[in-house]
C-alpha cells in the first residue's frame, strides 16, 4: 500500500514539467520602453508564473468546474473567445466582450472602463462574478486545497505560510498574464528593419499615423492618436461615436459625468485581425465595420471624443470619410500586427492539456 | 413625480459638478482637491494661443504655480538644489498623461506662463476640453496643452 501511494505520487509529479525556480526574466524588445507596471508585492518568479498558468487554466476555479480564464481568453484568439458576450456558469451572458490580452506588463488601468489599477485586483472579479466563474474565493481556496499538485505548488511560490488563499491564487495568475508579451508580429520586425511591407500595408500605415488634413491634402485616419507606439495601446479611455446614447454608459456609469458616457478603453491593436467581434459589445463583425465606423458613422454626443470633432479628409466634412481602398490599406496594415509566434508560444498554452498526453 | 425627478436631476448635476474636480497629490505639503468654484480666488492670469483651428484664443485661468505653491510644492525660493529634480504629472480624465519640470513652471526660472485655464475667450471651456485645461504659452505642438485634467502629481525624478 505504501509503495502503491508512492507510485501514484511519482507519477502526479511526473505529469507536469518540473517547475523552475528564480527570479522570471522578461524579455521585450527595447522599442517596448521599461515603463511596466509590477506591485513591490507580488514580484515575477519562475514558478509564480508556472503555478499562475496552472490556475489560468484551471476549471476548479469556476463553480461548474467546466470554465477556467482559458475559456474566455484562448491563446488561439490572441486571448480572446470570438464571441460578442461570453455564457457564464449560470448560462447567463457577461456584459461586455473578452478583452485581448496582451502585453498587460505595461498596464495600470484594466477592463473596458478601466476601474481596476491591477491585474491582481482584475482576476478575482471574473471568478467571483455569479454569470462569469461564479465561485466565491473561499471555495476556491477549499477546492484547491484538496487537488493535487496546488498545495505543494503554493508552499513552494508562496511559503508554507501564506500558502493557498485568495491573495496568493491572484497573485499567481497575475504573474503568469503579464509575461503573455507580444513581440513578434510583423510589424515589430518591419519596425527592427527585418521584414518589408507591400505597398499597401505602407499606405495603410501611412493613413493609421496621420491626422487628415484636407487643406495641406494629407489623408489620414489618425488610428495612431488612440493606438499609437509600438505597442499600438496608450492606455486611453474615449468616447468613440458608437451611440448618441449607449446602453452601456462605460466609465460613465462610474462617475456619472456627462463627458464620460459611452467612454470605453481603446485597447491594444496587437493581434486585433484574430480579435473579432469588435467594440465593446462585440457589435462589429470584422475590421470591414470597424473601419466603415470610423469613417462614416461617428454619432456626435456630449461626450464624444474632440479627436473626432471636425476630423475629416473633405474640407469642412463631419465624418473621417475614406475611401474604399483606404480601407483595406488599414486593414492590411492592422494584420501585420497579427503575431504567430504569440498564440503558438508554448509557455502560454494550457498546461493541463500537455500533462494529460504526456501521461497518456 | 415631477417634482421627483427634479429633485433627482439636480441631484444628478450636484453630484457632476463635485466631481469635475482636480486632484493634487505627490510631494507637497496639503494634497488638496481643487473645485471650479476655487479658481476664483486666484489672481486670473490670461495667455493667448492658436487652437487647432488654427486661430488665437485668448485664454483665462490660474497660473499653474500658483496652485501648487498653494498645495505646498517647493516653487520659488524653495526651487533648489534636489528640489530641481522634481517634475509634475498632468493627467486627463481619458488617461492621457503629460510632464513638466517644475522649474517649467516657476517664474523666476521663466517668463512664459503656464495655466490651468477654465475659460476660452470669455466663455466656459468646451465641455470635451474643459472644465480645466493646461495652457502652455508660446509651445508650438499642442500636445501639452492637456484637456479635461483631473489630477497633477508632484514627484521626484529617481
Amino acid at each position: 500500500m505504501v509503495l502503491l501511494l508512492a507510485f501514484v505520487g511519482t507519477i502526479t509529479s511526473w505529469t507536469y514539467d518540473p517547475v523552475p525556480i528564480g527570479p522570471y526574466q522578461f524579455n521585450y524588445p527595447t522599442n517596448f520602453g521599461n515603463r511596466t507596471f509590477i506591485p513591490d508585492d507580488n514580484p515575477t518568479t519562475k514558478e509564480g508564473v508556472y503555478l499562475g498558468r496552472m490556475l489560468f487554466y484551471e476549471t476548479a476555479l469556476s463553480a461548474n468546474n467546466k470554465i477556467s480564464c482559458g475559456t474566455c481568453h484562448q491563446q488561439a484568439l490572441a486571448f480572446t473567445d470570438g464571441k460578442a458576450f461570453s455564457t457564464g456558469v449560470d448560462g447567463s451572458l457577461t456584459s461586455r466582450s473578452s478583452m485581448s490580452l496582451a502585453n498587460m506588463l505595461w498596464s495600470r488601468k484594466l477592463f473596458w472602463d478601466g476601474r481596476s489599477n491591477a491585474l491582481e485586483g482584475q482576476a478575482a472579479i471574473p471568478m467571483q462574478n455569479p454569470h462569469e466563474m461564479g465561485q466565491m474565493m473561499q471555495t476556491t481556496v477549499r477546492k484547491l486545497s484538496r487537488k493535487m499538485p496546488y498545495p505543494e505548488l503554493f508552499d513552494k511560490v508562496f511559503g508554507k505560510e501564506e500558502g493557498i488563499n485568495g491573495v496568493t491564487i491572484i497573485k499567481a495568475i497575475a504573474q503568469f498574464e503579464r509575461t503573455l508579451i507580444s513581440a513578434n508580429s510583423k510589424y515589430d520586425q518591419y519596425l527592427q528593419g527585418k521584414h518589408k511591407p507591400t505597398k499597401q500595408e505602407l499606405q495603410g500605415l501611412a493613413l493609421f499615423n496621420n491626422a487628415p488634413q484636407p487643406a495641406k491634402s494629407i489623408r489620414g485616419a489618425n488610428c495612431s492618436r488612440c493606438h499609437g507606439g509600438v505597442k499600438t495601446y496608450m492606455e486611453l479611455f474615449h468616447n468613440n461615436g458608437l451611440d448618441t446614447v449607449g446602453k452601456d454608459a462605460g466609465i460613465g456609469s462610474l462617475t456619472a459625468l456627462a463627458t464620460d458616457q459611452g467612454r470605453f478603453k481603446a485597447p491594444t491593436l496587437r493581434n486585433i485581425a484574430l480579435t473579432a467581434p469588435y467594440m465593446h459589445d462585440g457589435r462589429f463583425k470584422n475590421l470591414d465595420e470597424v473601419l466603415d465606423h470610423y469613417s462614416d458613422h461617428i454619432k456626435t454626443s456630449a461626450a464624444l471624443s474632440d479627436i473626432f470633432r471636425g476630423a475629416s479628409n473633405r474640407k469642412d466634412g463631419t465624418q473621417l470619410s475614406l475611401k474604399a481602398d483606404e480601407k483595406k490599406a488599414i486593414i492590411a496594415f492592422l494584420s501585420m500586427l497579427t503575431d504567430d509566434t504569440f498564440i503558438h508560444d508554448p509557455r502560454f498554452s494550457d498546461p493541463h492539456i500537455a500533462a494529460t498526453i504526456s501521461n497518456k | 413625480m415631477k417634482q421627483l425627478l427634479t429633485t433627482i436631476i439636480i441631484c444628478f448635476i450636484a453630484i457632476t459638478a463635485l466631481a469635475q474636480s482636480i486632484k493634487i497629490s505627490g510631494e507637497v505639503a496639503a494634497p488638496t482637491e481643487l473645485k471650479l468654484a476655487d479658481m476664483a480666488q486666484y489672481p486670473q492670469t490670461e495667455v493667448s494661443r492658436k487652437d487647432r483651428d488654427g486661430k488665437d484664443h485668448k485664454y483665462t485661468g490660474v497660473l499653474l504655480s500658483t496652485i501648487l505653491q498653494k498645495a505646498g510644492a517647493t516653487l520659488g525660493k524653495d526651487l533648489k538644489g534636489e528640489n530641481l529634480t522634481k517634475y509634475i504629472t498632468v493627467e486627463a480624465s481619458d488617461g492621457y498623461q503629460v510632464l513638466f519640470a517644475l522649474a517649467e513652471l516657476d517664474k523666476d526660472f521663466t517668463d512664459r506662463q503656464i495655466i490651468l485655464a477654465t475659460k476660452i475667450d470669455g466663455q466656459p471651456l468646451a465641455l470635451a476640453d474643459g472644465p480645466f485645461r493646461i495652457i502652455v504659452e508660446g509651445e508650438k505642438k499642442p500636445a501639452r496643452c492637456i484637456k479635461q485634467v483631473t489630477a497633477i502629481k508632484v514627484a521626484f525624478a529617481k
